[in-house]
């Protein structure tokens, strides 16, 4: 956040969330809180409950147990819900034939905002030269801009977004990369997930990583690559197949990057080394580094399954 | 509240299935018309003569009953199932969380929609029935004096068909299922249903949708093509189907509300 810029952002808490559909358990008690003016990523694999999660907060989906609140409030609760929170969900929920400069004028009169805050918005997100046309000829990009704009439409103090890169040009998610930045720097809560781990690196403070509906790890970017810096191994060799039999054998997760190079999740040099020395692998490179947010993300959402793919690769 | 039926007004300017119905209330007023007057003469030789009797003049006033007990009740299912269909449901629950308060907007928003369509039947009627009835010799004002027995019972009439239709599609949620329901239902199902009861039960059927509607538009509304099957039947006084058709709309509504429309939104 700047340096004295005022929090005006609320901070939303998650307590013993769960939610189950039918049979499935989607969400599994999951705590956490988020703070306002920071950008927190809110990670996960594919059906981990991400998108669950974030529809229970804006009361879409109903809690099987505990709460989801915005400033200790429901989202329904609010005087003033779109000028609290804004929201991107998915990029598909516009009426086709209903023009860009129309949906927004019917949420700004949902939300009780002026007529011209759907100009403003439209001009934020670059689709002023678009106001006039019918959403249904929207390429997925200027779609997902559609609904930052919906979600900006009343200038809220907290926003959720549930994978907003989808669809967009470079140009695009380096441009909500900087916005995002720019909305926490103001104060406001920022809650975005989404599956871009290297773009998410360069853009949050915090991180929240959940599998299966757990919460797996919650701290900030530093604390949580910390935890792991020193584990990772880089491996440059001719014999890469022989390495990735080797460490299949030892039970080390590893990854196959490149024909010549593995990298080894969760062992030290000196765990290492002398394994490879003892069954005579010519080695090129051999280095030590700190954790990043994916290799984190992959050891705390698929535990020591990565053999598995390189072995399929 | 204002904010959401403001929204809803919005929504409902933008959706071209809303304009067809709005278009489709003159020219099939005029066919109603054409219908009534073509009937007036009541005897072999003349295509087309003035109406006389009060029944008469009462039909061609309401001749855009017909066009009225179709579109309004599509109107009500588009307001709510294209919210479901275009997965628009979504950005309205996240702009107005209060579930209740959304579908209270949808039915004023219906209900101003049926009363649009309603008006524009009179404006049919106006500019083509009354000066067709004129120019066959009929005195326009003769027509003209019934509007005190016809119009308002044409307008609840309107709004309360509309409300149906809202019911039906908040309950059924499938647009083209829910249009089929109400429309089908009420023009042919009914009809037949009417048949049965009267043939087989020797039972006056006066309180499904249609016959409700009819009732409470002072029974002189009748449909093109002698009434969709209502020829004999003994209606409800105009209160009671007033009655009868509210709860039509109310109780697909509130079941609509508690098992679909509160379900979650995935």
């Amino acid at each position: 956040m700047t340096a004295g810029a005022p929090i005006r952002g609320l901070p939303l808490e998650f307590i013993g969330l769960s939610k189950h559909f039918g049979p499935v358990l989607a969400v599994d008690d999951l705590s956490f809180t988020v703070e306002p003016g920071r950008v927190t990523g809110f990670l996960g694999p594919n059906g981990s409950g991400k998108t669950t999660t974030l529809r229970m907060l804006l009361g879409l989906v109903h809690p099987s147990a505990g709460t989801a609140t915005i400033g200790g409030r429901n989202y329904w609760e609010l005087e003033n819900p779109s000028g609290t929170v804004g929201a991107v969900l998915e990029a598909t929920s516009f009426h086709p034939a209903r023009r860009a400069r129309t949906h927004l004028r019917m949420a700004a009169r949902a939300g009780g905002h002026d007529d011209a805050r759907a100009d403003e918005v439209l001009e934020l997100v670059g689709l002023t030269g678009d106001a006039k046309r019918k959403v249904g000829g929207f390429s997925m990009g200027m779609r997902q801009r559609l609904e930052l704009a919906t979600a900006l439409i009343g200038d809220p103090d907290v926003l959720i977004l549930d994978e907003p890169s989808n669809g967009l040009d470079p140009q695009g998610i380096a441009w909500l990369r900087d916005f995002m930045r720019y909305l926490a720097g103001e104060g406001r809560t920022v809650l975005v997930s989404s599956h871009l781990l290297a773009e998410m690196a360069q853009t949050i403070d915090d991180a929240v990583i959940v599998s299966f509906g757990q919460l797996k790890a919650q701290g900030t970017l530093e604390q949580i690559t910390s935890g792991l810096t020193g584990v990772v191994m880089r491996a440059r060799t001719p014999e890469a197949d022989r390495l990735c039999a080797v460490l299949t054998e030892a039970g080390i997760a590893f990854r196959r990057l490149t024909n010549d190079e593995v990298a080894m999740d969760g062992v030290t040099p000196e765990q290492v080394g002398p394994l490879l020395a003892s069954k005579q692998i010519v080695l090129y490179e051999l280095t030590q580094e700190g954790a990043d947010l994916e290799s984190v993300f992959l050891s705390l959402t698929a535990g020591l399954g990565f053999g598995d793919v390189a072995a399929h690769a | 509240m204002i904010n959401a039926i403001r929204a809803e007004l919005v929504k409902m300017r933008s959706m071209p299935g809303v304009w067809v119905s709005f278009g489709l209330a003159f020219p099939l007023t005029v066919l109603v018309t054409i219908g009534v007057l073509a009937g007036a003469g009541g005897f072999p030789g003349h295509t087309f003569y003035f109406v006389e009797t009060l029944r008469q003049r009462r039909e061609l006033l309401g001749a855009g009953y017909f066009g009225i007990e179709i579109l309004a009740p599509i109107v009500g299912v588009l307001c709510v199932t294209g919210e479901y269909r275009h997965k628009t449901i979504t950005t309205t629950l996240v702009l107005t969380p209060v579930r209740t308060r959304v579908l209270l907007a949808k039915v004023s928003v219906t209900a101003v929609w049926s009363i649009f369509i309603a008006l524009l039947t009179l404006v049919a009627v106006a500019v083509v029935a009354l000066p067709w009835n004129a120019a066959l010799g009929g005195v326009t004002s003769q027509v003209t004096d019934q509007v005190g027995a016809v119009v308002p019972g044409l307008l609840v009439s309107a709004v309360l068909l509309g409300l149906f239709g809202l019911g039906f599609g908040t309950l059924v949620k499938n647009q083209v299922a829910a249009i089929l329901l109400t429309i089908g239902g009420t023009l042919i199902l009914e009809a037949l249903l009417v048949a049965l009861a009267r043939a087989i039960f020797h039972y006056n059927l006066n309180w499904l949708p249609n016959a409700a509607g009819a009732a409470l538009a002072g029974d002189i509304a009748r449909g093109f093509g002698g009434g969709g099957g209502r020829e004999g039947l003994q209606l409800l006084a105009w209160w009671q189907g007033g009655l009868v058709m509210l709860l039509w709309g109310l109780i697909p509504l509130t079941i609509g509300y508690f098992t679909t429309f509160r379900r979650d939104v995935t």
